[in-house]
């Protein structure tokens, strides 16, 4: 293709071309994403629209094992967000810009290689005016090399200080400071489309690159969080859908992308879209602080290599059966059977005293009688036969009576047991059953088995 | 007896036995609390990485008080977790805590239907999970066997209770037992094991609230006293 060419004429010559019209604001909304992303490897970040993004990883270097293998990830990294780049790695921000525009990808890591590696670069990457370019011409100057070979003042002088001052920043003579990227207090992303998707799987797929970059902001931010919302628009125009909002929620402050991206798929799984997708967003709020972690010398059991850990289970039983689903038991100290057992929201972090640790250190070591491993959601009734109960046939007292009564307390509240009078006894069935059943005003229930 | 070394190293084999002994488990087991029942399986415990099927004829002859010594050893000194996937009734904590069960190491699923088999599968692929035990009742074939195959890429302990109809069906589990009570005690029949069949049942005392012959000796209360005792005395 040439520059300037009338659409009709490049039709003429290519009549399969696909054409596409520039939108500056996706350009731009793509160059944050990025710039978000990029948190993940340093925090100073510089967004230079329309088409710049500078990191700077001088201080990256040591945790990414080295500028080699730095420069890899970032490279492959944003490839892997569908983002054909450009990368160049150089001591002065100016240096890289103008490698890159040469599309020099050979990392140059010495500032005193900087003379001779931008020595071999065309005089086309500086931007110059028409002017500059043909006094440049007049003085036989060809390349950089020639350029950067005449003294400093007397090309201030001829060709205005701006340029030398560029070539003295770029060589790393003047300091160079850029402004910084100003990480978003709240994540918030959209993505548009190449095309409609009604398939929901396959939002997973860009789902994914928005989830790469709200870690990289997570990073940058110092934290995790434990809700985002990913939000699908529909197709616009006539009878338009509202959007599909889909919460994801963790047992955790996290900031691990794959997690972030099962749960995704799990719960992509499930939906039902409406109609066809165009954009995705995803919202985060202000990140929480993340639980500190350190690596263990040996290899502690439970958090041994491998498989997922069990708040990676608990996630995705969640995430698959509904939240409610998945929960711990504690005990309590209550008299009333139905409120001596609770259901809790699970604890993962065995370091920290949970509640439920707690509540059952509170326990008397001896039960006031003898208790089921299964209680009855609710009571059931029991007939009675010649004043004993009968569950499948006549029911044989063992123990008991031991009376529980009194709950006057929170008789008027919903939801609770009240106030009861009941007298349980041990029993066993003829099929040798073992039973845990009551006898109250209204007659004999069944309440547990003691299985 | 004269067998070459080829059959020799055969021999060795964990999933090869000779019909007349018990086979040797690749893993130790985990204890079962009960030295007869311990004797009778191979590993000389539960099995870490197979299905282990218990079939009850009834519910409450016992079936759980069966696992927990086991259950108690693994969430209290191993520190390992416990799930329990779709129990039919909801669990009851203080009996749980009673037998040293740690509570703050059990996971309790409801999962509806064929869900229940999934939660398996993912508890067994996770860390740190010593022991799943599930009720699946309407568990298939297929379903048993890559239940089977999924616990034995793992080293957790796999319960699963399905109804005693299912005993004469046939089932990928290497272990089956049928549970029947004969009052304070538990009657096991191992329907299969890796080895030598089962020469008589087991009779195990498992944990029950009171011993039989301590039992009430009064006769049952009858309606009107239940009643006339249950209206508070006033002195």
């Amino acid at each position: 293709m040439i520059p300037g060419l009338r659409l009709a004429e490049a039709w003429a010559f290519l009549p399969a071309l696909s054409i596409q019209e520039r939108d500056v604001e996706r350009e731009q909304a793509a160059l944050t994403r990025l710039a978000c992303w990029a948190g993940g490897f340093t925090s100073e970040i510089c967004v230079l629209p329309p088409q710049t993004l500078l990191l700077e990883v001088a201080g990256s270097l040591r945790l990414f094992g080295g500028a080699a293998p730095l420069f890899e990830r970032i490279v492959a990294g944003c490839a892997e967000q569908g983002f054909a780049l450009q990368p160049s790695l150089a001591p002065t921000p100016l240096a890289a810009q103008w490698l890159a525009l040469a599309a020099d990808e050979a990392p140059c890591l010495d500032a005193d290689q900087l003379p001779q590696r931008l020595g071999r670069l065309p005089l086309a990457v500086l931007d110059l005016s028409a002017q500059n370019q043909a006094r440049l011409a007049s003085f036989g100057v060809r390349s950089l090399a020639d350029l950067l070979r005449l003294p400093r003042a007397g090309l201030a002088r001829r060709l205005g200080v701006g340029l030398a001052a560029d070539l003295a920043r770029a060589l790393g003579d003047l300091p160079d400071p850029r402004p910084r990227f100003v990480f978003p207090e709240r994540f918030v992303e959209h993505l548009e489309l190449p095309m409609r998707v009604d398939n929901a799987l396959a939002l997973g797929f860009a789902g994914r690159r928005l989830i790469a970059s709200l870690c990289g902001w997570l990073v940058a931010r110092g934290g995790g969080i434990s809700e985002c919302a990913f939000e699908f628009a529909h197709q616009r125009g006539a009878g338009q859908r509202p959007a599909t909002v889909l919460v994801l929620g963790f047992t955790g402050v996290t900031r691990d992308a794959e997690r972030i991206v099962r749960v995704l798929s799990e719960r992509l799984q499930r939906i039902e879209l409406p109609a066809a997708v165009e954009g995705i967003s995803l919202r985060a709020d202000a990140p929480e602080a993340l639980p500190g972690r350190s690596a263990s010398l040996f290899d502690k059991r439970g958090e041994g290599a491998g498989g997922d850990s069990v708040a990676d289970l608990v996630e995705r039983l969640q995430s698959r059966l509904g939240n409610g689903s998945v929960h711990g038991l504690s005990a309590a100290a209550e008299h009333r059977p139905e409120n001596a057992s609770r259901r809790v929201i699970p604890r993962l972090s065995a370091e920290e005293k949970s509640p439920a640790r707690w509540l059952a250190a509170a326990l008397p070591a001896t039960a006031p009688g003898p208790r089921p491993l299964w209680l009855l959601a609710s009571p059931q009734g029991l007939c009675e036969v010649g004043g004993r109960p009968q569950c499948g046939g006549p029911l044989r007292l063992l123990a008991g009576p031991e009376r529980i009564e009194s709950g006057w307390w929170d008789e008027a509240e919903p939801a609770t047991v009240g106030d009861i009078r009941r007298d349980y006894f041990v029993a066993i069935s003829v099929r040798a059953e073992w039973l845990w059943i009551f006898r109250g005003q209204e007659g004999w229930f069944l309440h547990g088995v003691f299985c | 007896m004269t067998s070459s070394p080829a059959l020799a190293q055969i021999l060795e084999r964990s999933d090869v036995w000779r019909g007349d002994t018990l086979a040797r488990a690749p893993l130790p087991g985990v204890p079962t609390g009960f030295a007869e029942l311990d004797r009778e399986l191979p590993g000389g415990g539960w099995p870490r990485g197979g299905l282990t099927e218990l079939l009850p004829v009834r519910r409450g002859v016992g079936e759980l008080s069966l696992l927990l010594p086991a259950l108690a050893r693994l969430s209290s000194d191993e520190l390992a977790w416990l799930v329990c996937v779709a129990p039919p009734h909801p669990l009851y904590a203080p009996a749980l805590h009673a037998c040293g069960v740690d509570l703050s190491r059990l996971l309790v699923a409801s999962a509806p239907g064929r869900d229940a088999a999934w939660a398996c599968e993912r508890s067994l692929a996770a860390d740190g999970v010593g022991a799943v035990v599930a009720w699946l009742p309407e568990a298939q074939t297929t379903s048993l066997r890559r239940l089977q195959l999924a616990a034995e890429a793992s080293r957790t302990l796999l319960f699963v209770f399905r109804p005693a109809a299912c005993a004469s069906q046939s089932s990928p589990a290497p272990l089956r037992l049928l549970l029947e009570g004969e009052g304070e005690q538990l009657v096991i029949h191992l329907l299969k094991r890796r080895g030598s069949a089962q020469a008589a049942p087991l009779s195990i005392a498992i944990h029950r609230p009171l011993r039989l012959n301590h039992a009430l000796a009064r006769p049952v209360p009858t309606a009107a006293a239940a009643r006339s005792s249950s209206q508070p005395a006033i002195a």
